[in-house]
């Protein structure tokens, strides 16, 4: 059980800063996922948290004991990597012993642990086999009961299901949920998938090129995000912008002073003349659930929308999508949400 | 066995072997004999006796004449030439044997055996002229002259008598006497060894034995001496109906006498073969330990001068061995190593070759096994004895075979470290030593070389595949 604060963390790589002053606190228990687009530094950020990147400025509180000097074996925290990094040439069971031996435990207490493990995963039937001899699934868990068993005051998961195929994720992503809610542990957890985020997280940290540019629930996030990007990068497919000084007249009056962007979400759009906008239609998807339009509006500029029936309305046709104004983002020059 | 006649008669296509499969077979086949046919070579030769090797013998096989003796003897009656059958190997190789080989024969009472003229040819062979010369002048109180006379010059023997004193002796001592001081009618005695042949009288059809020095293959005839009456002078006979007496007659003892400990002489083969051993398996051990720690600190840690230190230790490749042997050697000499075959282990410990071909390999082990590994609580040393030491064993693998011939074969670091101390040579020294000497041991030499090849050759028999890794991935061998 542990806290985690983070004050002021820069990372730089030779003269390139790549983490530029980041503060976050994780309180105790909660399940903190880091999300952002690829290159964003938040798996640098986590290898920070873990030991295995020194940082170049600022402070790391574990409990609020600072650990900046301490190595990563002695921070007492557990990681499940990307690629599982399992030891190949060793069984599970010799893969789950492998840090309790390090830790010098006795061989009872080693046992007693890899069978708690193994039968909270449901992998002793396998707990002989090496990791070659494993489904992708199998070494999930394998990786997952490696941090188990040594008992960590944080877990750190760095992307664990990007190497999972899509119902394999969905079901991971359950479970890993239940794991936490059972142990009741710090987590902290790095996707680039919003969805996961969304799905999992107690707190989202939105980052973005060595930022973190929101900081929230998940329904925060969604309902009120800061700015642009966090607006652009919650939600799927993704909100639309378009120019307000483009709006017709009866939508101009609901702008905010000094908005510059208007932002919808597709999923807010119904097919409506009240606050409406004009739609060619260019292309439709049908999920059978959903029905997803694509096409042009005033001077050209693409919009989406997520309607949650199917729908006869064909590529190339013109109609008119309004929306609650309830629903509207506005966002000021410089991208911030007013 | 299948698989091999399988492999063996593979075809192009086909079902009859077309013009490209003859070739291909024919190619192979003579490769093959260019290649096995120096090592079978080697090997009939190892099993042929030490009279065969002297007398060059170009047989494939191990066939042995009989031999005799011909020995010629002076004396009262005149120059008297025998032929003796039935002797022992050392008594025919007597002036090959060094001095404790000799000493270990009790030649004094062997020669009691034989009376006359064989007794006399054989006391001269022993070289026992002298010694019961020098004894007889002791018992008899003979003048002590008599011992430096046969070394005297000319002139100073003048002032001397000896036959005077011969006259006064019995006939045997007389003998031994004038022998010993080379009085006329006594001249050196000869023995030399030769080989019994034999062909069919052309009237009886009897089959006539003969005595030869030599058979040229190249002449037409042979001079022979017929055993029954050898001092009837020479005949030639014709190369085309003599017999040779040969025998299939491997030698064994070119191998069982080295490695019983009973080959004559100073050389140990079973010492130099153990020191051999204990060289190729320490030394690979270290070489894998070292080269492996190396390799894994260039290939898995950031330091500063990591590149400066990879590029010196590749560099070191280009460096011929040859040039480093004066630095090798002072170096072994002064850390006191010399003579200790610690000297031979320790300086090639550390192989480039071996460093970088196991970075190589090294590099592409996932670093996030390391990462976990220090995740796990692992130390620098765990990580490398249990991650990377085990995931690298396939190129470890293959640097231990590749050092296992390397330091098996060497001779040139033992030439250095240990040319000096006979204890601690290593079985490619002990060959080279079998060449420095005044002894022709040729049979042991070449026995001692097969043996010297089978570590290596079952090395290739069985790793052969991590080999030819090892030489694609690094083109040395």
């Amino acid at each position: 059980m542990a806290n985690l604060k983070l004050i002021d963390i820069k990372k730089s790589y030779g003269k390139t800063e790549v983490i530029h002053g980041l503060d976050l606190e994780v309180l105790d228990g909660e399940f903190c996922v880091l999300v952002g687009p690829s290159g964003c530094g938040k798996s640098t950020l986590l290898r920070m948290i873990a030991g295995l990147e020194a940082i170049t400025e600022g402070s790391i509180l574990i409990n609020d004991e600072k650990v900046n000097d301490v190595s990563a074996a002695k921070r007492g925290l557990a990681m499940v990597f990307q690629s599982y990094a399992l030891y190949p040439h060793m069984t599970v069971r010799q893969n789950l012993a492998f840090g309790l031996e390090n830790l010098k435990l006795d061989k009872d207490d080693i046992e007693q642990r890899i069978n708690k493990a193994a039968n909270q995963l449901r992998m002793e039937d396998y707990l002989k086999r090496r990791p070659g001899q494993l489904s992708g699934g199998q070494r999930q868990r394998v990786a997952i009961g490696r941090a188990i068993v040594r008992e960590p005051s944080i877990y750190l998961f760095d992307e664990p299901l990007s190497n999972l195929d899509a119902e394999l994720r969905v079901a991971t992503r359950v479970e890993l949920k239940a794991l936490h809610a059972r142990l009741g542990n710090t987590m902290i957890y790095v996707t680039h998938d919003q969805v996961e985020a969304m799905t999992m997280a107690d707190k989202i940290v939105v980052m973005h090129d060595g930022i973190i540019e929101q900081t929230g629930s998940p329904l925060d996030l969604y309902n009120r995000p800061a700015n642009l990007f966090v607006a652009g990068f919650i939600g799927s497919p993704k909100m639309n912008f378009l120019d307000s000084s483009s709006l017709p007249e009866d939508i101009k009056k609901l702008a905010p002073k000094g908005a510059k962007t208007f932002g919808i979400r597709p999923e807010h759009l119904k097919i409506q003349d009240q606050n409406s906008l004009p739609l060619d239609v260019k292309t439709v998807e049908q999920l059978g659930s959903d029905s997803y339009l694509y096409g042009a509006t005033i001077d050209n500029q693409e919009i989406s929308i997520k309607l949650n029936t199917q729908t006869s309305i064909k590529g190339g046709e013109s109609i008119k999508v309004g929306f609650d104004k309830d629903n509207t983002h506005w966002f000021d020059e410089k991208g911030v949400s007013l | 066995m299948t698989d091999v006649i399988k492999f063996f008669t593979r075809r192009q296509g086909k079902k009859r072997a077309s013009l490209t499969d003859w070739i291909s077979y024919g190619f192979l086949f003579l490769g093959f004999l260019i290649i096995f046919l120096p090592v079978l070579w080697l090997v009939m030769n190892s099993i042929k006796s030490q009279f065969l090797l002297q007398k060059y013998d170009t047989n494939f096989l191990p066939m042995d004449y009989e031999r005799v003796a011909r020995a010629t003897t002076y004396g009262p009656d005149g120059k008297d030439i025998l032929i003796m059958k039935d002797l022992e190997p050392w008594v025919m190789f007597w002036k090959n044997l060094d001095d404790e080989e000799r000493a270990e024969k009790d030649v004094v009472s062997y020669i009691k055996n034989f009376t006359g003229n064989e007794y006399y040819a054989l006391r001269s062979h022993f070289g026992l002229v002298s010694v019961f010369a020098k004894d007889l002048i002791a018992d008899q109180n003979l003048p002590e002259w008599l011992i430096k006379y046969p070394s005297m010059f000319p002139s100073a023997k003048k002032d001397y008598d000896p036959q005077s004193i011969v006259d006064s002796l019995n006939d045997e001592d007389a003998r031994l006497l004038s022998e010993y001081l080379g009085l006329k009618p006594y001249k050196g005695n000869g023995f030399t060894a030769q080989i019994l042949i034999s062909m069919p009288d052309p009237e009886t059809g009897e089959l006539i034995e003969y005595s030869v020095s030599r058979i040229n293959p190249t002449k037409d005839t042979v001079n022979a001496r017929l055993v029954s009456d050898p001092k009837g002078g020479i005949t030639k006979l014709p190369q085309n109906e003599i017999i040779i007496n040969k025998n299939l007659k491997p030698s064994w003892i070119n191998y069982t006498d080295p490695l019983t400990n009973k080959a004559l002489g100073s050389f140990d083969a079973v010492r130099c073969l153990n020191n051999s051993v204990f060289v190729t398996i320490v030394a690979t051990i270290i070489t894998l330990l070292i080269n492996s720690m190396a390799a894994f600190a260039l290939s898995k840690y950031r330091f500063n001068g990591q590149i400066v230190f990879f590029v010196i230790i590749l560099a070191t490749l280009m460096v011929p061995a040859s040039v480093l042997i004066v630095g090798i050697f002072k170096m072994v000499t002064m850390t006191g190593l010399s003579g200790s075959l610690w000297g031979v282990i320790i300086p090639g410990a550390a192989t480039p070759t071996g460093v970088f071909m196991l970075r190589q390999y090294m590099l592409t082990i996932p670093d996030e096994l390391l990462e976990a590994a220090r995740m796990d609580a692992a130390s620098e040393w765990t990580i490398y004895w249990r991650i990377i030491f085990p995931l690298a064993l396939p190129a470890i693998a293959v640097l231990g075979i590749l050092s296992i011939i390397w330091r098996w074969n060497d001779l040139i670091l033992p030439m250095i470290a240990v040319s000096t101390t006979k204890a601690a040579y290593t079985i490619q020294l002990c060959l080279l030593d079998f060449n420095g000497e005044y002894l022709a041991r040729e049979h042991y030499a070449l026995a001692m070389t097969v043996v010297s090849l089978i570590p290596t050759t079952l090395v290739f028999v069985f790793l052969q595949k991590y080999i030819t890794t090892g030489i694609a991935s690094t083109g040395m061998k």
